[in-house]
């Protein structure tokens, strides 16, 4: 333990002492400063605190002293935790105080006092050598905490649980709370709660005037479509999970790709294949109108279309939430059932279905979530339908900014996803589901009686039949000269965006390349980051017990209800100032899909975990191994699969997603889909389509590689001791 | 097998430019299409050795991203898009004076900067039109529209599509036209009017204008040189310049206040007002107006000369408190009215 | 108390609560360096919860634990010096049996050479040479088991704890393997925790048996102490089968009392000191049945026999209660309503409270 501290201490001592404390101009991880020691921008806090008059910054140091002299006094070892650990919360505390008192400009508050300390010139974002410092304090903290004997003294596992308490703090919580500063902010420039309040309930939000004639408030169409998104994509993925479980349907392989397609495509896509489907002047409105002789109709704008389009792009999650849930019923309670002499019908109906429930909660849940926060399809189908997430985005990038009016509308739309959430929590709590175990289970599943087959065959496979009508239209749109009007064949659109030029050595000629190199740079920089958060909090959550658990998981789910436009826009009002100033680079964009994707992470960690039988850790802990070593060697090569998902999730996510990215995004990181975007709104849908076309291969391969990497290795859950 | 791995991600991120611009590199955020941003950059590039990194966001987006990051801007220069939220910059003082010489720009050009007092410089225009679907409304024996007052005939029921000037700047440009044109009053009742045959207002402004082109609706109003654009592309497309005169937006450039390359922008501001750089829009299919009095036009290009342009006032209709005042106009009156 | 004794364990007051539930409640216990000691109890009464405290897999609500003479009570499981083999033996499915026995070498940083030497040698031990490189998958539950005891003694742990080891196997792989497992600890000489559910399994492989109650300790001593010498009802039926029958203390006589039940009086060894009421322990197999006329004594009726080849078992319906019998085997035993006479030593039973 005193050995974890020392290395704790020399961290924190270099970070101190030799590097940079503030960001450089070459941002956070270049080494340029090196040799420019001269000006005091590049100077690390030990020399800036006692050379350049920067006193205030002294504090920080100072507890790596009185850390190491404590390390070596005589005290009783619980005494001297409790000193340590006081010291260590209190210098970090310190640093974010200061952080927030003295920005670039100045200190904003006790003028006098900082003018006294050095600080009248203010200070620039926080850099590599705060980072270590502030790194070395916290686990100084927290192995401080392991060994005072209150826990059960294992500093990795107190380590994990304060770091990522640290980090949901920051890249969670802190950006979250300036949105909620913002929405107070009333015209006049002040705060004010009842302003807030009457915002908040007006009309503008919750409008009812639809069930009268009139058009509903974006709140209200946002529930609506939710809830009807959520029933129809839980529906569909039962039938397909149930047609994968218990039937003998034939092409179950190309039925798997038809569920997978959609999540691995880039937003847009869809819409304009349903404009070019069912638009008024699509083949099938046209089709159907002189079939009919009536007239074509633009119904496609509005609600119809928009929720056409989500249950396309939506049913795989819930298709892939229940096929484990239909998947994990007992077989033998589905024998015992049908040994006392219940029939096919109603075994499904009194013994499977009610098993599955829980899983269906937490497909709709999934569903009406995402409807929430879906950005691409209101934007593009939406007509005169609004929604929330479309209001917030235009409610900021609009002709008049109104951004208090964004955040009141994103407060309505994380109470509803929040709301959501907490009722599934409850709903689920008060029962018990345990027949559910994952153990190895020797029976047969019941096939379908012959009608529940049947209804499943007549959702599930028009569906599947629309979604490939839907996918060919968009591999041919890619090919031809103009979309709808002239179908000559061509390559020109992957040409422009692909193009490479060999005459003079290799030139990237084509306009997509520079985007779609950054977009997979940044993609699986952030997929494994997010794997390793996303796992790392669910083995805390199944594996650890601690004070605080349940507000723990529960601020870990938050950034998955919060739409991304909020996100975007939250993190520009938080990160673009010191002290932490990471606006415009890639780091930014990383954090973002962090903690956006880290809840799926999470959710797969926590179901994945539950199946291993947990003497198996304690196995390895008993045999001398600690909790890293368990994890590494143990936990986390029998999580073949849950690490594979969290992996390809994260990095399909982290290309596919827009919302959020649009604002994020900037001269020197652009992402692919913020490209389509532009190239949509030009009109130019042969060079998008042609993008998203390369996309979907490009996360195809990367799947198939990553299932290759980790799909090797020996995992035989099958072979589970029991 | 964990160090290979940590390692790994160490490599990674090494190799990220993490870092905001260094001093010589250029951030432009771009307005424009895409593939005429590209354009100028490269050559920009090329002539200057000075790198551009690039992106390209609309106004909004690029207004909303300014306005966060004032004090500490990421951006150096804002080019091209409509005018009125360059001008919003200036007056909040997002952007800084260029000291670009102005003398060989059109009136509307300077007439731009000095509203803007040199923060916001014109470098195109481009006039609002009609446009409407030659197939389908031949095919439901619809008299095309000549002039605003047109669009508000019971025979264009259901068939007109505009943007929603609370999320469109075109939306908003065609709100103001019509105020000036008829006087507030009047132009809100013939707005109502219109209304009752609009299908939808949309939120971007360039999409009526592509559903006309895709026969999604029968008339469209917008910007008359992304009409060409879709005309050129190949759908059957036909072009009105409104009888009654029509206002027109002006593209500006922009300095953002704070740029920590100073120098490097007013290279680029200098550059976008040259004539022979102008002359380039066509190659990559766009179509409006440049500013500078020596730059050729596409033969396509609608000249601004050819259509009733009427005297818009930028000062008055860009100022906030006007827009305020007549977009809550809008709400309370045209948007209830639709349909 | 020579708990400074490398491997002994020493429980001072110790109390686990789970919220309000207790769990285990003041603890005060020895186990002595080179002991087998079983925790025998129903479930529930706390015995694998103290195991898991020795381990260091729970933490300790009060009190102190000590291991070879060192506090342990807030060292973590990783640095405690003891070894757990699990009820589910919680093979490592991914790891080879040899890769199995070898984990807790590696995670000490052995070189892998010695590591498999020395696993190697273990595995010969629980007479599983040659299995090395087959995957706990592919061998049966009586060669998983014996894989989990060779990983945990491996590393010649101060303690070895074994946590219902015998529970998954049938019932004569059982006796087999709990011979084996009291082999070896006695070989190696190690301190050894054992906690099963099973009186018998407790009887053949303990030095001393600590039996658990509602999260206390009932009764601790070696098998023969708690069989001949039960402190309670609860502890006289938990060891060994017993007839319990309630019955007045008339008169206590020094080591004796005068007992009256079914109208009879009767001398009955009283150690316990009992006055009033109390029960008569009479094991089974010290009763012995005969025809009805033969002796005088109490009577009764076959209510039900069962033939077990080398015994007979009986329930007697009796002046006294219910009476379970064990006889040996004879040409004509009693059946079913048969009318017998019930004869027993008094000097076996014994009152208890």
């Amino acid at each position: 333990m005193a050995r974890t501290l020392g290395i704790w201490l020399i961290v924190g001592l270099v970070g101190a002492c030799l590097v940079p404390w503030y960001l450089t101009n070459g941002g956070l991880l270049s080494l340029n400063w090196i040799g420019g020691s001269g000006t005091p921008e590049n100077n690390p806090i030990l020399l800036l605190a006692l050379i350049h008059g920067k006193l205030w910054l002294l504090p920080v140091v100072a507890g790596f002293p009185i850390i190491a002299t404590l390390l070596v006094l005589r005290i009783t070892p619980a005494k001297r935790a409790k000193l340590i650990s006081i010291i260590a919360l209190s210098v970090l505390v310190y640093v974010a105080v200061q952080g927030f008192l003295v920005v670039r400009n100045g200190p904003v508050l006790l003028n006098d006092v900082f003018h006294v300390l050095g600080a009248e010139d203010g200070q620039a974002g926080l850099g590599i050598g705060a980072l270590l410092v502030v790194l070395s304090y916290l686990f100084i903290l927290t192995t401080a905490i392991s060994m005072s004997g209150n826990a059960r003294g294992d500093a990795f596992v107190i380590g994990l649980i304060g770091l990522i308490i640290a980090l949901v703090a920051v890249f969670v919580f802190f950006p979250i709370s300036q949105i909620l500063l913002q929405s107070l902010k009333t015209d006049a420039g002040g705060y004010s709660v009842t302003g807030f309040l009457k915002r908040f309930f007006s009309g503008e939000v919750w409008r009812l005037d639809c069930l009268n004639g009139g058009t509903c408030g974006p709140a209200i169409n946002s529930i609506f479509l939710g809830v009807l998104t959520g029933a129809g994509t839980t529906t569909l993925g039962l039938s397909f999970a149930l047609i994968f479980t218990r039937t003998q349907f034939k092409a179950k392989k190309l039925l798997r790709v038809l569920t997978i397609i959609p999540i691995i495509t880039p937003p847009f896509v869809i819409g304009l294949a349903l404009i070019l489907l069912f638009g008024r002047s699509g083949t099938v409105t046209t089709f159907w109108a002189d079939l009919m002789d009536m007239q074509a109709t633009r119904w496609l704008y509005g609600f119809w279309g928009v929720y056409m389009a989500q249950l396309l792009s939506f049913t795989p999650i819930a298709f892939l939430v229940l096929i484990g849930v239909v998947e994990g019923v007992s077989p033998s309670m589905e024998e015992a059932s049908q040994t006392l002499n219940a029939n096919k019908w109603q075994t499904f109906r009194h013994v499977s279905f009610p098993l599955m429930r829980p899983g269906l909660a937490n497909a709709f849940l999934l569903g009406f979530l995402e409807s929430l926060a879906d950005f691409g399809n209101p934007l593009v189908l939406g007509g005169n339908f609004n929604v929330l997430s479309t209001e917030i985005f235009f409610a900021i990038i609009g002709t008049v900014a109104d951004p208090a009016k964004a955040a009141i509308m994103s407060i309505a739309l994380l109470t509803l996803a929040l709301s959501a959430f907490v009722a599934q929590r409850m709903w689920l709590g008060k029962k018990s589901y345990a027949t559910v175990t994952g153990k190895a289970d020797s029976g047969q599943h019941a096939s379908l009686s012959p009608k529940l087959k049947l209804a499943c065959y007549l959702t599930a496979l028009p569906w599947a039949l629309f979604t490939a009508i839907v996918y060919s239209m968009i591999v041919f749109g890619s090919f031809v000269t103009l979309w709808g009007y002239d179908h000559s064949f061509t390559f020109k659109h992957y040409l422009q965006a692909f193009a490479i030029d060999f005459s003079n050595g290799i030139r990237w000629k084509g306009v997509a390349w520079d985007s779609y190199f950054t977009t997979l740079t940044i993609s699986s920089v952030a997929a494994p980051l997010t794997a390793i958060l996303g796992l790392a909090t669910a083995y805390l959550l199944v594996r650890q017990k601690f004070a605080g658990k349940n507000v723990f998981e529960f601020s870990t789910m938050m950034c998955f209800a919060i739409p991304g436009t909020v996100i975007g826009v939250s993190y520009v009002m938080a990160f673009n100032f010191p002290p932490i100033e990471i606006t415009g680079t890639s780091i930014i964009l990383i954090v973002m899909f962090m903690f956006r994707n880290m809840p799926v992470g999470v959710r797969g960690g926590i179901a994945a975990m539950s199946q291993l039988d947990k003497s198996l850790d304690e196995a390895s802990i008993t045999l001398g191994a600690n909790s890293f070593t368990t994890i590494k060697r143990v936990i986390l090569p029998l999580l073949g699969p849950a690490i594979l998902a969290a992996l390809a999730y994260s990095f399909v996510r982290a290309i596919t997603s827009v919302s959020a990215v649009i604002f994020l995004v900037s001269a020197k990181h652009n992402m692919a889909t913020s490209f389509i975007v532009g190239r949509v709104e030009a009109g130019d849908y042969g060079l998008s389509i042609a993008y998203s076309a390369v996309l979907i291969l490009t996360m195809l391969l990367a799947i198939l590689l990553l299932q290759a990497l980790i799909g090797a290795r020996r995992l035989r859950r099958d072979n589970r001791v029991r | 097998m964990k160090m290979s791995i940590a390692r790994g991600v160490m490599v990674l991120l090494a190799g990220l430019p993490a870092g905001q611009a260094l001093s010589d590199e250029l951030s432009v955020v771009c307005s424009n299409d895409e593939r005429w941003c590209h354009l100028m950059a490269s050559e920009f590039e090329a002539e200057t050795g000075i790198d551009v990194a690039m992106v390209r966001k609309s106004t909004g987006e690029t207004l909303a991203q300014v306005r966060a990051e004032a004090g500490n801007p990421k951006i150096d220069v804002w080019w091209g898009g409509t005018g009125d939220p360059h001008l919003i910059a200036a007056s909040e003082g997002l952007s800084q004076p260029s000291e670009a010489d102005t003398s060989e720009l059109l009136g509307w050009a300077v007439n731009m900067a000095d509203i803007s007092e040199g923060r916001a410089i014109g470098v195109h225009a481009g006039a609002l039109g009609i446009s409407f679907n030659f197939d389908l409304l031949k095919e439901k024996g619809i008299e095309p529209p000549s002039c605003w007052r047109d669009l508000a005939d019971s025979r264009f029921l259901g068939e007109i599509q505009v943007a929603n000037p609370n999320s469109s700047g075109t939306a908003y440009t065609q709100l103001a036209t019509l105020v000036q044109v008829f006087g507030e009053d009047e132009a809100f009742e013939l707005l109502k009017q219109i209304g009752k045959n609009v299908n939808s207002y949309t939120k971007s402004g360039s999409a009526p204008n592509k559903a006309a082109a895709r026969g999604e609706t029968g008339v469209a109003v917008g910007f008359m040189h992304d009409m060409v654009t879709q005309k050129k592309a190949g759908f059957p497309l036909e072009i009105v310049s409104p009888c009654e005169g029509t206002g027109y937006e002006v593209g500006a450039v922009s300095i953002i206040t704070g740029t920590r390359n100073l120098d490097a922008a007013k290279k680029w501001v200098e550059f976008v007002l040259r004539a022979d750089a102008q002359s380039r829009a066509p190659e990559v299919e766009v179509y409006n107006v440049p500013s500078n009095k020596g730059a050729t036009l596409d033969p396509q290009t609608p000249s601004l000369g050819s259509v009733k342009l009427i005297d818009y006032d930028f000062a008055t209709y860009g100022a906030v408190d006007t827009r305020k005042r007549l977009l809550s106009r809008w709400d309370a009156e045209v948007k209830p009215s639709s349909n | 108390m020579n708990s400074q004794v490398h491997g002994a364990v020493r429980f001072d007051g110790v109390r686990k609560n789970y919220g309000s539930v207790t769990a285990v409640k003041n603890l005060d216990l020895t186990i002595e360096s080179g002991q087998l000691v079983t925790l025998l109890g129903p479930s529930g009464c706390g015995k694998t919860t103290t195991l898991r405290m020795i381990a260091g897999l729970e933490s300790v609500s009060g009190g102190q634990i000590h291991i070879g003479g060192k506090d342990v009570t807030h060292l973590s499981a990783t640095y405690r010096n003891v070894s757990m083999v699990f009820q589910s033996y919680a093979l490592f499915p991914h790891m080879t049996v040899i890769e199995n026995v070898a984990y807790g070498l590696k995670v000490k940083s052995v070189p892998k050479k010695e590591a498999h030497a020395k696993a190697e040698h273990v595995l010969t031990l629980v007479g599983l040479a040659g299995f090395g490189a087959r995957l706990p998958s592919e061998l049966s539950g009586g060669q998983q088991q014996r894989v989990a005891v060779a990983r945990a003694v491996v590393l010649e742990p101060e303690v070895l704890l074994l946590d219902e080891p015998l529970s998954n196997l049938d019932a004569k792989l059982r006796r087999h393997v709990r011979e084996e497992i009291r082999q070896i600890q006695q070989d190696l000489g190690l301190t050894a925790v054992y906690v099963t559910h099973d009186q018998e399994e407790a009887m053949a492989v303990s030095d001393r048996i600590v039996v658990m109650k509602n999260a206390e300790i009932a009764q601790e001593g070696s098998p023969v102490d708690l069989y001949e010498h039960p402190n309670s009802a609860f502890i006289a039926d938990f060891i060994g089968d017993a007839n319990l029958v309630q019955c007045g203390i008339t008169k206590t006589n020094g080591e004796f009392a005068e007992v009256e039940a079914a109208k009879r009086r009767m001398q009955i060894r009283n150690p316990l000191g009992c006055e009033a009421l109390a029960n008569m322990v009479i094991r089974p197999q010290d009763i012995v049945l005969s025809k009805p006329d033969r002796n005088p004594g109490f009577s009764g009726t076959v209510t039900y026999a069962a033939y077990l080849g080398s015994q007979i078992q009986y329930t007697v319906d009796s002046e006294l209660g219910e009476l379970f019998v064990v006889g040996g085997a004879t040409p004509q035993p009693f059946t079913k309503g048969d009318v017998v006479g019930i004869q027993f030593d008094f000097e076996k039973v014994r009152l208890v409270g």
